[in-house]
């Protein structure tokens, strides 16, 4: 039972990473794109949680208490590791947020559209 | 057409390939009982042993600013460039700052219903009791600088929603006040990291030298306090009318 959820959130987490590259890919308003790569990233973010978790019962976070046994605290606690890594991960992803928002917030106030064909006519580039 | 196939058939080939390798060839690794040794490292080396620890039960702080510092530090670079860069995108002139107060005390002062304010006082204040106790106590429970600071930044929003940019800033709080907090919650991280070189002749980041839980304490604060303001200068700057921007541009096209 506990194998098939696993690979069931686990192919899930793959769907969602495969929709939010064909929603950037394919999408040309720009704030449907920012939103695909969020889902895109998160989905990622969510992996990276996946591939620290342990399958014992119960499992700890991985915060020292006193009342624990230092081995007991080893057996149980999670990978620490991939939760570093997605905070860091978090905060980049945030900061590319903010700036392509304000791009997009700004194009459209001095242009009147955030559609990725008329960006490109805009600017005077090729349109397929 | 025939492109779109072709690209729409390799993604589902490499989207089944993926997904057998992870989950009948288990290629991540997923679902084990055993610890990777790089986490069981960190699990036995940030609090239990004596000498070189961080100070931190909470392993995950003790790695963001202890094991990785260098990384954290640059991540809140990165997060300072573009918060700066959004900052210069949406930057105005003085002149143009003039002509956009001028148009927003001439704007007809706009409020939301009563309950709908009374509501928000009282969920601002929770959400900024929640916000500081995630900052201050990063150390010891989960949580952090950067987490306290996002749901700080919620609560500014939800301020800009209810209330207005305009309220806020009649209220004394202007770009100015911000973006020095910011500079201020920096400065904090700056003096933090430093401390260790002068004060004990030790490396840059060697937080573990300063007493007790300081460094990693002083690190969450200045954190909180710069994703918090810089937060805020962003939604500042965006906060303008969009009526008021436009006027605003039009006049410097007609100039």
């Amino acid at each position: 039972m506990i194998d098939f959820l696993l690979a069931y959130i686990t192919l899930t987490l793959f769907g969602m990473v495969f929709l939010g590259i064909y929603g950037v890919v394919t999408r040309s308003n720009l704030i449907k794109k920012i939103i695909m790569l969020n889902v895109l990233g998160d989905a990622v973010n969510m992996l990276f949680i996946l591939i620290g978790y342990r399958l014992v019962f119960p499992v700890f976070p991985p915060i020292y208490e006193e009342h624990l046994s230092f081995e007991e605290f080893l057996s149980r606690a999670v990978d620490p590791v991939p939760q570093a890594l997605v905070l860091t991960a978090i905060v980049i992803g945030m900061a590319m947020n903010i700036l392509l928002t304000t791009y997009a917030i700004q194009f459209y106030r001095l242009h009147g559209t955030v559609d990725a064909r008329d960006i490109a006519e805009i600017m005077g580039g090729e349109n397929e | 057409m025939k492109r779109d196939v072709i690209v729409a058939v390799s993604f589902l080939l490499a989207f089944l390939f993926i997904a057998y390798a992870v989950t009948v060839e288990n290629v991540l690794g997923l679902g084990g009982t055993e610890l990777r040794p790089l986490g069981e490292f960190y699990l036995s080396h940030s609090f239990a042993h004596e000498g070189l620890t961080s100070h931190s039960p909470e392993v995950v702080t003790a790695i963001v600013w202890n094991y990785r510092g260098f990384d954290t530090l640059f991540e809140t670079f990165v997060f300072f460039l573009a918060i700066m860069g959004a900052f210069s995108v949406l930057r105005l002139t003085s002149e143009q700052e003039k002509i956009v107060k001028e148009l927003e005390a001439s704007e007809p002062h706009r409020h939301m219903d009563l309950i709908t304010r009374a509501i928000t006082k009282l969920v601002v204040v929770m959400i900024v009791a929640i916000s500081a106790s995630i900052a201050l106590h990063g150390h010891l429970t989960p949580g952090g600088g950067f987490q306290g600071g996002s749901a700080m930044a919620v609560a500014s929003l939800l301020l800009f929603a209810v209330f207005s940019k305009f309220t806020i800033e009649r209220k004394g709080l202007t770009v100015k006040h911000t973006v020095s907090a910011y500079a201020l919650g920096l400065a904090l991280i700056l003096a933090t990291v430093l401390a260790p070189v002068f004060l004990y002749g030790g490396k840059v980041l060697e937080i573990n030298l300063l007493p007790g839980e300081m460094g990693l304490f002083n690190l969450d604060v200045g954190e909180y306090l710069a994703v918090t303001f810089g937060f805020l200068t962003v939604f500042l700057v965006l906060g303008v009318s969009e009526w008021i921007f436009k006027t605003v541009l039009r006049g410097e096209v007609d100039d």
